[in-house]
C-alpha cells in the first residue's frame, strides 16, 4: 500500500500542491493529466527521487520520506525505458540481481522467467540498442520486475509506441499485473488508456489531484469543468427510467428523451455520448425516428476546424461537434431547429452494479 | 555588393570562396611538413632519430606525459562530475576559473609554479617531500597543471550528454549513489574517457612553455620532445630538431585517428 500525505513540492516548471493519496495493495492506478501537470514529479517522489520538504510518504506502512531510492523496493520504468546500452538484454534484466548478489544460478533462472514471462526469450543476448519500442518496453518492465519490487511506477509506458503495439501492450500490463500482483502507478496523458488499464484514476492538473475514482466513475461523475475537459467534455444524461426491450436493447429515458441502447441490463444510471457522434441535419432523417430528436440551436462556438453546437432538447442541452466547412454548408444560426441522430453504438453507459 | 551574389551564381561563388580558404590551410600545412623533407637525408635522420639523447626523449615524454594524464583525468572525473550534475552557489564562477590553464600562456603557468616553489611552503615541499624545481616530477607536475583543465572540459562534456535517468533506474536497481556512479555512469562515459586521455596525452607530450619554466632544459635529465627540439635548434643542430617534429607530428596524427575512430561509435544517449 502506498500513502501520499499532505505532499507539495515544487520544481520550478513543475509542483505538486497538498497530494493526498491512498493506493491499495495490489491496486493499478493510473495518473491521468496532460503535459505539464506534475505526473511525473509525482512518481519520481515515490521513487525517492526529489527530497521531499513538505509531506509524507508511506509504503507497505513504513514512513519512506527519507529513504534513498535503493532503500524503497520499488521498479521503475521511465519515459523511453532507458536501457543501459553497454549491457546486452539479459545482462539489463540481471542488473538489479546482480546488485542484489544474486547467485549466478538464481540470475540466470530468474532472467529466464522474466524473460517468459514477457515474451522476450529470443532477445537475451541482443544488443539493446537494436530493438524496437515495444521491444524495449518489455525489457525495462522486466528489468523493473526482476527484484520483486512492492511498488511499480511507469513514467507514460506507451507514449512512445505506435496505436497497434500500445493497444497489445495495455492488455499484457494488465495480464502482468494480474499475474505478479505488484501494486503499480501508471501515469498517461490518454484518457482510453487510462480507462482501460486502470482499477482507479487519478486526475492530475496543474499540480493538484482534481479527482480520484473507478474509470467509469471519473468518467460519468466528473467533479469539475477541468475533469469532464479532460475526459473528452461528454454529454451526460442522467436516466429516470430504464427497462430492457430485449435483443441485447434497453430503452432508458433522460429528461423525456427515449433513447434506445446497445445494452443488457435494467439498472442504467447514466448514459454519455461524446460530442462528434451526435450528427445535425436540416431536414428530418428518413427511416425509423429512433435516437433521433428535433432541437434548437441555443450556441455555436467555433474551434478551428471544428464548431461545437449547443442544442435545446425538450429538458436537455446537448453539445454536438462537426466540421466547419459543413457548418457552413448548412447555413445553421442561433434559434434555428435542426434533428439530432445519436450514434447508437458510441453511446456510453453507467451502471449502478453496487445497489443490485 | 550582396544583391549580386543573389541566386545560384552567389551560392556558388559563396561556396568556392569557402572552400578555397580549406584548400588553402590544407597546403599551408603540408607545406611546412614537406619543407622538413627537402632540409635532411634518410641516414642522417635515422641517426639523428636513434640517437641516445632522442631515444631518451622519447621515454621520458612517454613516461611524463603518461603519468600527468593518469593523474589528470582521475582528478579530472570527480570535478567534471561535480561541475555537471551538481548545483551549488557559485558554479558559473568555478566553472570559469577551471578554464583559466586553457587560456592563460603555459610559461605563465610554469612561471606561476616557480615562484610558489620559492615560497616557504613551496621551498619546505621541494625540499623535503619531493623535488620538483629543475626535476623530473617538476616536468609531470607542469604537465599537469596544463591539461588537467582541458581533461575537465573533455569530461564535462561527456557527464553533460548522459541523462542523469541513467543513475535514477540504476538507484532504484539497488545502486548506492557512489555504486550508481561507477556502474552506471562510469561504463556510459567510457569512450569520452578514452577520447579525453587521448586528447590530453598528446598535449602533456606537446607541452613546453610549464615545462621548460619549472624544470629547466637541461639534456638527458629533463629533455622532453619538445624541449630536445628547443635544445637542438639552439645548438643549430637542425637534423635532430626535424627528427623530433616528426615524432610529435606521427603521435598526434595516431592520437587523432583514435579520437576519431572513438567518437564516431558513441552511444546515442
Amino acid at each position: 500500500m502506498i500513502e501520499i500525505k499532505n505532499l507539495s513540492i515544487d520544481l520550478g516548471d513543475f509542483f505538486l500542491r497538498n497530494i493526498n493519496l491512498t493506493i491499495g495493495d495490489r491496486e493499478y492506478f493510473v495518473i491521468l493529466g496532460p503535459t505539464g501537470a506534475g505526473k511525473t514529479v509525482l512518481i519520481e517522489c515515490v521513487a525517492g527521487l526529489h527530497r521531499i520538504k513538505q509531506g509524507e510518504i508511506w509504503i507497505d506502512g513504513n514512513n519512506a520520506t527519507r529513504l534513498a531510492p535503493e532503500e524503497r523496493s520499488i521498479g521503475y520504468v521511465p519515459q523511453d525505458y532507458v536501457l543501459f546500452p553497454f549491457l546486452n538484454v539479459a545482462d539489463n534484466i540481471a542488473f538489479g540481481l546482480k546488485q542484489a548478489k544474486y547467485s549466478k544460478t538464481d540470475t540466470g533462472e530468474k532472467v529466464k522467467t522474466l524473460a517468459d514471462l514477457m515474451g522476450i526469450s529470443h532477445l537475451l543476448h541482443r544488443d539493446t540498442r537494436s530493438l524496437s519500442g515495444g521491444e524495449k518496453q518489455r525489457v525495462a518492465l522486466a528489468r523493473a520486475l526482476a527484484l520483486s519490487p512492492k511498488v511499480l511506477l511507469l513514467d507514460e509506458p506507451l507514449s512512445s509506441l505506435d496505436l497497434q503495439t500500445s493497444k497489445y501492450l495495455r492488455l499484457e500490463l494488465r495480464r502482468v499485473h494480474k499475474e505478479l500482483g505488484v501494486t503499480t502507478i501508471h501515469i498517461t496523458h490518454n484518457q482510453v488508456e487510462a480507462e482501460e488499464v486502470a482499477d482507479r484514476i487519478g486526475i492530475l492538473n496543474m499540480g493538484s489531484l482534481e479527482q480520484v475514482g473507478k474509470p467509469e466513475k471519473v468518467f460519468f461523475y466528473p467533479e469539475s469543468k477541468i475533469v469532464a475537459d479532460f475526459t473528452g467534455a461528454p454529454n451526460i444524461l442522467d436516466c429516470d427510467y430504464c427497462r430492457t426491450v430485449g435483443q441485447g436493447l434497453t430503452e432508458v429515458s433522460c429528461g423525456g428523451l427515449r433513447i434506445i441502447l446497445p445494452h443488457d441490463g435494467d439498472r442504467v444510471q447514466r448514459i454519455a455520448l461524446f460530442p462528434r457522434d451526435i450528427y445535425i441535419s436540416n431536414a428530418q432523417p428518413p427511416g425509423p425516428q429512433v435516437n433521433r430528436f428535433k432541437g434548437t440551436i441555443t450556441n455555436i462556438k467555433s474551434f478551428g476546424a471544428t464548431v461545437r453546437l449547443e442544442v435545446k432538447v425538450g429538458e436537455n442541452t446537448l453539445q454536438a461537434e462537426m466540421p466547419h466547412d459543413i457548418f457552413e454548408d448548412m447555413n445553421l444560426t442561433v434559434g434555428k431547429e435542426v434533428f439530432l441522430i445519436l450514434k447508437l453504438r458510441r453511446i456510453r453507459v453507467f451502471e449502478d452494479k453496487d445497489s443490485r | 555588393m550582396f544583391k549580386v551574389l543573389k541566386g545560384v551564381g552567389g551560392e556558388r561563388a559563396f561556396n568556392g570562396a569557402t572552400i578555397s580558404a580549406l584548400a588553402l590551410l590544407v597546403l599551408f600545412f603540408v607545406g611546412i611538413v614537406v619543407s622538413l623533407f627537402t632540409y635532411t637525408d634518410w641516414n642522417t635522420f635515422m641517426s639523428a632519430l636513434l640517437s641516445e639523447e632522442i631515444l631518451f626523449a622519447i621515454k621520458l615524454t612517454v613516461a611524463t606525459a603518461t603519468v600527468a594524464t593518469i593523474v589528470s583525468i582521475l582528478i579530472a572525473i570527480p570535478v567534471a562530475y561535480a561541475i555537471s550534475q551538481t548545483e551549488f552557489p557559485g558554479k558559473d564562477i568555478v566553472d570559469s576559473m577551471l578554464d583559466l590553464p586553457i587560456v592563460i600562456s603555459p610559461i605563465a603557468l610554469g612561471a606561476c609554479l616557480l615562484v610558489f616553489f620559492n615560497t616557504p611552503v613551496g621551498a619546505g615541499v621541494d625540499d623535503n617531500i619531493m623535488k620538483f624545481v629543475f626535476a623530473v616530477p617538476g616536468i609531470i607536475l607542469a604537465q599537469i597543471t596544463v591539461i588537467s583543465a582541458l581533461a575537465i572540459r573533455l569530461l564535462k562534456s561527456t557527464f553533460d550528454s548522459i541523462d542523469p535517468r541513467y543513475e535514477q533506474v540504476g538507484r532504484t536497481l539497488g545502486c548506492s549513489k557512489p555504486e550508481a556512479f561507477l556502474k552506471v555512469t562510469l561504463p556510459l562515459a567510457k569512450d569520452g574517457l578514452i577520447a579525453a586521455g587521448i586528447l590530453t596525452w598528446a598535449r602533456a607530450v606537446g607541452e613546453f612553455g610549464a615545462t621548460v619554466t619549472l624544470a629547466g632544459a637541461t639534456a638527458m635529465k629533463t629533455e622532453t620532445l619538445p624541449i630536445a627540439i628547443f635544445l637542438s635548434l639552439a645548438s643549430a643542430d637542425v637534423e635532430k630538431a626535424i627528427a623530433v617534429i616528426f615524432v610529435l607530428v606521427i603521435i598526434a596524427v595516431v592520437a587523432l585517428i583514435a579520437i576519431r575512430k572513438i567518437t564516431g561509435r558513441r552511444y546515442p544517449i
